[in-house]
C-alpha cells in the first residue's frame, strides 16, 4: 500500500496527555471559530483540505497539505489564530503524517485515545467535526473519506467489542444497576435525597434518559426547588419517610454525618410496596443509608465504594478488549490506505492502462470472431492499429495527471479518472 | 420422509439455535441473537412437519405414547418460548429455555417404539383438544419454572453485588418477572380449559368426572393462581418466584406419581 506522496496528509494536535488545561482551553474552538479558521487556513494555502476536531480533551487539525513543511505552517497558523506565542504551544504539540495520522484519527474515533477508554461522545464529536468542515467547504475527497471511514470504524469497535460497553463512571454504573432492576427507567419513580453536586449530576442523567417521576428531598427546600427546574418535584425534608414507598430507585447524596434511615424504614417502605424491589444507591460519604438495609427482602443497597469497584472492574473489562478493537482498526485503516494509495498517479495510470488493454483485447476477440475471412496477416495489422489507438487515447490523460503540479488537484484528477473509468475496485 | 428423520432435523436446528444463543449471550451480539430466533423458528416449523407426518399415520394428534407426547410437549415449549420472545422482545433467556425443547425432543426420539400405539378409545376432537391444551399448559409452566429460577439468580446477584458477565447479560428483574407472569398466565389458562374438557369427556365416557388427576390439576391451578394474582394479594418479586417453583414441583408430581400410580386414565399403557 502506497500513500500518495503527492498529497501529504497531516495532523497537528494538542491533547490532555501532553498539554496542560491552561493551554488546551486557549486552543479550543467553537463551531464558528472552526469555520473561520478553516476558511483562513485554506485561503492562505497552508492546507487544501482541513477538519478541526475540538473537544475539552483535544484540539486537532487534520489536513491535506498544500505546501512543504505543513506541520510548521499549521502550528504557526494556530498560534496566530489563537493569539498565543508559538513557543508556548510548540512543546506539547504532536505532529503526524501519512498512515500515522490516519491511525491516530481512527484511534480517536474508536475512543482508544480518550481520557475514559471507549467513551461514546468522541465518535459524535468526530462526526460533527466532519459535518462542520464539509458545510464550510473545507473538505474534499481525501478528508471526507478519511473521516467517514474513521467514524464507521469507531462504530464497529463499539458494536463488536466490549471497549465501549459497561459504564465506567459512578453515575453510569448506578444507572446500569437501576436498569437491571427496572428495564424501563424512564417510567420509574426516583427519589433523590440531597441537592448538591452529586445529586445534580444524577438528576441531569435521569432527565437526559427521559425519567419523569423524580422527587428531590433536601434540607433546604429552596435548593430542591432550584434543582428540579427541568422536571420533577421538590419535596420538604419531612416528606422523606412518606416518599420512600413510592420510589423504585432511591439515591442518597447528602453530607449527613448520620445515616438518614435504616432497615426499619426500608422494611416499612417495602411492605407498603408489597415487595416490589427498590434499588438504594448511597453516594454519600459518610454513608447516608445504614448497611442493615441490605438485609431487607427485595431491597438492593449499593454504596459509593461498591459502585467505584464496579466501575473499575468495567474499565478493566474494556481494557481487555483493546487488542480486538485494534484488529478492527487495522482492517479499516488498511481499507482506507489502500484506497488512498490508489489515488497516487502511478497506480492510477497502471490501472487505467490495464483497463484499456483489457477492453482492447476483449473487443478485438469479439469483433474478429465475426469475420472469418480475415487473413492472419490482416489480423496482426488490425491488432497493431488497435494498440496504437489505445496508446494515443491514454497519452493525454496520463500527461495531464503526471504534469499537474498542485498535489491536491492531482489527487482529485486521479480520483476523477478512477471514478469515470470504474477503477475504484482496482486498488492494489 | 419418516417423522423420526424430520424430528432429528428439528433437533439439529434446536441445537444450532442453542449454540448461537450461548455465543450471543457471551458476546452480547445482536446479529447472532437474530440468528438464534431464525434457527429456533425454523426448528419449530420442521418439528411441526414431523408432528404432521406422525398425525397422518396415527389419524389423530400425536399423544398416544410417551415418545409422541414428549415430542408434542417439546414443540409446545418451543411455541410458547417464541411467543414469550415476541411478547417481551427479550432474547437473553434463550440459552436457559431452549435446552428444555432439546431435552424433551431427545427423550422422544430415544424412546420411539417400533410399533404404532393402538388405543382407539382415546380419540375424538374433544379428547384431542383436552390433551393439546394440557400439553400447552405444562409447556408454559415449565418455562415459567426456568424463568423463576433466573429471577432468583438475578435477584441473588444484585443482593450479593456480584455483577459479572451473567449479571450484565440477563434481563432486568422486572422483565423476568413479567415473562414469568405471561408464562404462568398461558399455562393456567390452558390447564383450566383442558381440565374442563377433560371433565366433560370423563362424564361422557366413564360416567364420572372424578379422577385423581383432576384433584392434582386443581391443586396445581390454585398454586399458580396465587403466583399469577399475587400482586394484588401481596406477593411480589422473590416470593412469586418461590410459588412458581413450588407449583412446578406439583406439576412434576402430578405428571409422574399421579399419572403412574393413582390416576386410572392418565397413564401410557
Amino acid at each position: 500500500m502506497i500513500a500518495p506522496m503527492e498529497s501529504p496528509l497531516v495532523l497537528v494536535g494538542w491533547d490532555f496527555r501532553r498539554t496542560p488545561i491552561s493551554i488546551r482551553e486557549r486552543l479550543a474552538f467553537t463551531p464558528d471559530s472552526i469555520r473561520e479558521a478553516l476558511a483562513h487556513i485554506t485561503r492562505q494555502g497552508v492546507l487544501s483540505e482541513g477538519v478541526i476536531v475540538s473537544t475539552c480533551n483535544r484540539s486537532e487539525i487534520y489536513g491535506v497539505g498544500a505546501t512543504a513543511d505543513v506541520e510548521e505552517a499549521v502550528t504557526e497558523f494556530i498560534a496566530g489564530f489563537h493569539r498565543l506565542p508559538k513557543p508556548d504551544i510548540l512543546g506539547s504539540r504532536y505532529g503526524l503524517s501519512g498512515p500515522d495520522a490516519v491511525r491516530h484519527l481512527f484511534r480517536v474515533a474508536a475512543g482508544l485515545e480518550s481520557l475514559v477508554l471507549g467513551e461514546d461522545q468522541i465518535l459524535a464529536q468526530v462526526r460533527e467535526a466532519l459535518r462542520v468542515a464539509s458545510a464550510a467547504g473545507a473538505t474534499r475527497s481525501v478528508l471526507h473519506r478519511l473521516f467517514q471511514q474513521a467514524c464507521a470504524a469507531g462504530k464497529r469497535v463499539r458494536s463488536e467489542t466490549g471497549v465501549g460497553k459497561r459504564a465506567t463512571s459512578i453515575p453510569g454504573v448506578a444507572l446500569e444497576l437501576a436498569r437491571k432492576v427496572y428495564e424501563d427507567i424512564d417510567k420509574r419513580s426516583f427519589l433523590i435525597v440531597g441537592a448538591g453536586d452529586i445529586a445534580a449530576i444524577f438528576y441531569d442523567l435521569l432527565i437526559g434518559r427521559g425519567a419523569r417521576s423524580i422527587d428531590v428531598v433536601n434540607r433546604s427546600f429552596d435548593r430542591a426547588q432550584a434543582l428540579t427546574s427541568r422536571g420533577g418535584t421538590p419535596r420538604r425534608w419531612e416528606e422523606l419517610g412518606s416518599r420512600l414507598p413510592h420510589a423504585d430507585v432511591v439515591v442518597c447524596a447528602t453530607s449527613s454525618p448520620q445515616p438518614l434511615f435504616g432497615a426499619a424504614e426500608a422494611s416499612a417502605a417495602l411492605s407498603a410496596r408489597r415487595g416490589r424491589p427498590v434499588l438504594f444507591l448511597d453516594l454519600g460519604v459518610p454513608r447516608n443509608i445504614h448497611e442493615s438495609v441490605s438485609s431487607v427482602e427485595n431491597a438492593f443497597l449499593y454504596a459509593v465504594d461498591d459502585l467505584k469497584e464496579m466501575a473499575a472492574r468495567n474499565l478493566a473489562d474494556r481494557e481487555k478488549d483493546i487488542p480486538k478493537a485494534e484488529a478492527i482498526l487495522d482492517e479499516e485503516i488498511g481499507d482506507f490506505l489502500s484506497w488512498y494509495g490508489s489515488l497516487a498517479v502511478v497506480p492510477t495510470v497502471t490501472s487505467l492502462r490495464r483497463r484499456f488493454e483489457r477492453v482492447r483485447e476483449e473487443e478485438f476477440d469479439r469483433q474478429l470472431s465475426r469475420f472469418e475471412h480475415v487473413s492472419p496477416e490482416d489480423r496482426e495489422k488490425i491488432r497493431l492499429v488497435a494498440q496504437s489507438m489505445v496508446r494515443s487515447l491514454l497519452r493525454h490523460p496520463t500527461t495531464a495527471l503526471k504534469d499537474e503540479s498542485d498535489p491536491v488537484r492531482r489527487v482529485e484528477r486521479a480520483e476523477a479518472i478512477r471514478h469515470v473509468f470504474g477503477l475504484e475496485d482496482d486498488a492494489e | 420422509m419418516s417423522a423420526a428423520l424430520i424430528g432429528i432435523a428439528a433437533l439439529a436446528l434446536y441445537g444450532a439455535a442453542e449454540a448461537f444463543s450461548i455465543v450471543s449471550l457471551r458476546k452480547g451480539s445482536e446479529a447472532l441473537s437474530r440468528w438464534t430466533t431464525v434457527l429456533l423458528v425454523s426448528g419449530m416449523v420442521v418439528h411441526f412437519a414431523a408432528l404432521q407426518v406422525r398425525a397422518r399415520k396415527l389419524h389423530s394428534v400425536p399423544y398416544r405414547d410417551l415418545s409422541d407426547s414428549m415430542s408434542f410437549f417439546a414443540w409446545m415449549i418451543a411455541v410458547t418460548y417464541v411467543f414469550l420472545f415476541f411478547r417481551h422482545r427479550e432474547r437473553s433467556t434463550g440459552p436457559f429455555l431452549i435446552p428444555l425443547v432439546i431435552l424433551f425432543q431427545t427423550i422422544s426420539l430415544a424412546t420411539r417404539p417400533a410399533t404404532l400405539p393402538a388405543r382407539k378409545e382415546l380419540s375424538g376432537a374433544l379428547f384431542a383438544f383436552h390433551v393439546t391444551m394440557a400439553i400447552l399448559g405444562y409447556a408454559a409452566l415449565s418455562l415459567s419454572f426456568i424463568l423463576a429460577l433466573l429471577y432468583l439468580v438475578q435477584n441473588r446477584q444484585l443482593r450479593t453485588r456480584r455483577t459479572g458477565l451473567l449479571f450484565s447479560r440477563l434481563p432486568a428483574l422486572d422483565v423476568l418477572d413479567r415473562m414469568e407472569h405471561t408464562a404462568v398466565a398461558v399455562g393456567v389458562s390452558a390447564l383450566a380449559v383442558s381440565l374442563t374438557l377433560g371433565m366433560v369427556w370423563a362424564q361422557k365416557n366413564w360416567g364420572t368426572v372424578w379422577d385423581a388427576k383432576l384433584g392434582a390439576t386443581l391443586l396445581v391451578l390454585i398454586v399458580y393462581a396465587v403466583a399469577l394474582f399475587s400482586g394484588p394479594l401481596g406477593l411480589k418479586g422473590k416470593k412469586t418466584a418461590f410459588v412458581s417453583i413450588f407449583g412446578f414441583s406439583l406439576v412434576l408430581f402430578s405428571y409422574t406419581v399421579v399419572n403412574l400410580f393413582v390416576s386410572k386414565g392418565h397413564v401410557f399403557r
